[in-house]
């Protein structure tokens, strides 16, 4: 159990430290590799709290995917010396930076509600077990997930594949341009190429030269 | 066991879309055959849909689907109204270079959620349905992307209906927290008494659905999508998902939350009357045919909102009757816009339309016939859609919105009447070409026809629809 809380410690060690880094690093690139950080860390959490599908779904989407396009999106503005202006405004130095009070009080609030939350939970215990799921604690929750998606909801599962059919038919359709004048590489047309039709004897006249543009 | 063969539509849809995207990537110069095959599948869609047409209800999927006649009703509708817009816009989409295999892949699947969303009976699954048709319709609005105003379209549409999304799934998540459940029936067996975070949830679903219908006060994308996106995607637009969403209407309002009657009554009321005003008044000025149409479908949908705020079964009734002869007078419309080409290039301002009828006495006819109808004037199929409406809305004794309905259809008339003026007694232009195809002569053909010939067997349509008991 020791070894337990000892991991709990580090990780959420690390995903405090990362989180504030994600905020206060100077370099954009380093504050997405900070996220990234974060989400390991939180889905390391979920895993140890015995919710393993919740933080592969956590890795796979959130650090190979919505991470990954925040990295090229950065990369793509190039905004990646962006200046520092959380602590104090450059332009002008009197005034103190106005997002300060802002994220202070979204950060209070964000606060506030943890403890109604918590408060709920402490008090109210009965609320948790209010759920008439019924949960075999012999299957690890992916396995109980895959039960129930692939019966009761086969329906709905099917319709999300529908609908990231058609948004990948969207993206294509808005985006694909078919470029004009590409060449392309053939290989049924370099295999079947032989010697008569690929190797021609010309006459080179003196101090002319051929022209070889085909 | 499920009962797989109730949802062999969908299964059908969704497979054929697949296989026609793989025609589509490995076969080259490969659009035309897709969209011929996606008219043949959307054909047998339609007959694998005639065989369901039973007074049965089905449930599917731990209650999550529900097969019954409205259901059944309006996916023909929505099937067969798609089959026109396909058949007529072909030569749109090749005359403006958008003629891609995509096209009609986008339109089979927004065509997929529209259907999803009409059967569903659940909240996931008419979310996820939803999801599914507007996706398309962002694209589909965006399609011709080189035109700014199609991007801009498509980004507005995008930007404000991902809002109406939002605000919707928030009523969502209220809706399950207060009723512990998201299947409808469930629903309205828990719902004993009046809560207000209840309350809350159907006002914030309601949002989000007259979003969809663009019902005022959520209408300020209609215009501006309308008139940028593709003529044929407007159609599109101006058809099908009006359709879906007003049964969504129908299936959100009268199964789980009918005992809450008194506390939704008031809203549609609202959203009815405010629609049929503004889109009666803010017509008027109106230069280009397309946001006119844009106005004119917004007015259009306060009328069956007034027909869904009575709450009676022949309120619902009438407004499904009303929904249908709406559709049949937009492909009629919206099939006039496309004849109005010259050289490639199509028209779209109501001052093209000046002295057509010198030129074209027979096209002319029949936009004078859709005017009118849309008019609501006997005895055109427009007037019968909304005698019907106010016949439910007067016998429950709702003479105010009765009234209102009456005042803006005499504004209304005001706009389509000037287009007949213009056609008929302005001076001539130029001629617009007349080799059009024949898949678009056909649907202006029947849509006429059908019309002006409905006063004939007013019943056929009111009986099929009379077997449509929700309540």
């Amino acid at each position: 159990m020791i070894i337990h809380s000892i991991f709990f410690y580090i990780f959420s060690l690390i995903a405090i430290v990362s989180a504030i880094m994600v905020t206060v690093s100077r370099n954009t690139v380093h504050s997405v590799f900070f996220l990234i950080l974060d989400f390991v860390s939180i889905s390391c959490l979920f895993i140890m709290g015995g919710a393993e599908f919740l933080g592969m779904i956590m890795l796979i989407v959130y650090v190979g995917a919505v991470a990954v396009l925040f990295l090229f999106v950065v990369m793509m503005l190039n905004v990646t010396q962006q200046e520092n202006e959380w602590f104090q405004s450059k332009k002008s130095k009197a005034k103190s930076s106005s997002h300060i009070p802002i994220g202070f009080l979204i950060s209070t609030i964000i606060f506030f509600e943890l403890i109604i939350v918590i408060g709920g939970w402490k008090l109210k215990p009965e609320l948790s077990e209010s759920f008439n799921l019924s949960v075999n604690n012999d299957l690890t929750n992916t396995h109980q997930i895959g039960y129930v998606l692939y019966t009761d909801y086969i329906h709905l599962f099917q319709i999300s594949g529908m609908i990231l059919l058609v948004s990948m038919i969207g993206a294509i359709v808005l985006t694909y341009r078919k470029k004009e004048g590409l060449k392309r590489q053939s290989y049924i047309k370099q295999i079947s190429r032989d010697r008569s039709s690929g190797v021609e004897a010309l006459e080179v006249e003196k101090n002319k030269g051929v022209s070889i543009d085909v | 066991m499920i009962n797989l063969n109730f949802v062999y539509p969908e299964i059908f849809l969704s497979i054929s879309l697949m296989v026609m995207l793989l025609i589509g990537v490995f076969k080259k110069e490969s659009s035309n055959i897709v969209y011929i095959l996606s008219i043949f599948s959307l054909i047998i869609l339609l007959v694998l849909n005639f065989n369901l047409f039973d007074k049965r209800e089905i449930y599917l999927f731990n209650e999550g689907f529900k097969i019954d006649f409205l259901s059944t009703f309006m996916k023909v509708l929505i099937i067969s109204s798609g089959i026109f817009v396909m058949l007529s816009s072909s030569i749109y989409l090749k005359a403006t270079k958008i003629f891609k295999i995509e096209y009609p892949i986008l339109l089979l699947s927004s065509i997929l959620g529209m259907m999803i969303m009409i059967s569903s009976n659940d909240l996931i699954v008419f979310y996820m349905g939803l999801e599914l048709q507007s996706l398309a319709l962002y694209v589909l609005a965006s399609f011709n992307r080189d035109n700014q105003l199609s991007s801009e379209s498509g980004l507005k549409y995008f930007v404000l209906s991902a809002l109406s999304s939002g605000l919707l799934l928030y009523g969502c998540s209220l809706i399950y927290g207060f009723s512990g459940t998201t299947n409808f029936n469930q629903i309205s067996l828990n719902i004993n008494e009046v809560q207000y975070g209840l309350t809350l949830g159907i006002v914030f679903i309601l949002v989000g659905l007259s979003f969809k219908i663009s019902a005022v006060p959520f209408h300020m994308w209609a215009p501006d999508v309308y008139a940028g996106s593709p003529t044929s995607v407007t159609m599109f637009f101006a058809i099908l998902p009006k359709v879906a969403a007003l049964t969504v209407f129908i299936k959100f309002l009268y199964i789980p939350f009918i005992n809450l009657i008194d506390q939704w009554q008031i809203i549609l009321i609202f959203l009815s009357i405010s629609s049929m005003i503004f889109g009666a008044v803010a017509a008027i000025g109106q230069e280009n045919l397309k946001r006119l149409m844009a106005y004119s479908s917004i007015s259009h949908m306060g009328f069956a909102l007034a027909g869904l705020s009575v709450g009676t079964n022949e309120g619902i009734q009438s407004s499904i009757v009303y929904v249908s002869i709406y559709l049949v007078m937009n492909l009629a419309f919206f099939s006039c816009l496309f004849m109005l080409k010259r050289n490639n290039s199509y028209f779209e301002n109501i001052d093209d339309l000046s002295g057509l009828s010198k030129n074209h006495p027979l096209l002319s006819l029949s936009m004078m016939i859709t005017l009118f109808s849309l008019a609501g004037i006997p005895p055109l199929a427009g007037f019968f859609a909304k005698f019907y409406i106010f016949l439910a809305v007067v016998k429950e004794e709702m003479y105010f919105l009765a009234i209102i309905g009456l005042l803006s259809t005499v504004i209304a008339a005001f706009y389509y009447l000037r287009i007949i003026k213009i056609i008929y007694f302005d001076p001539e232009k130029e001629k617009f070409d007349s080799d059009h195809n024949i898949g678009l002569k056909f649907t202006l053909i029947i849509s006429t026809i059908l019309i002006l010939i409905y006063f004939v067997f007013p019943s056929s349509l009111t009986n099929v629809i009379s077997n449509i008991n929700i309540l």
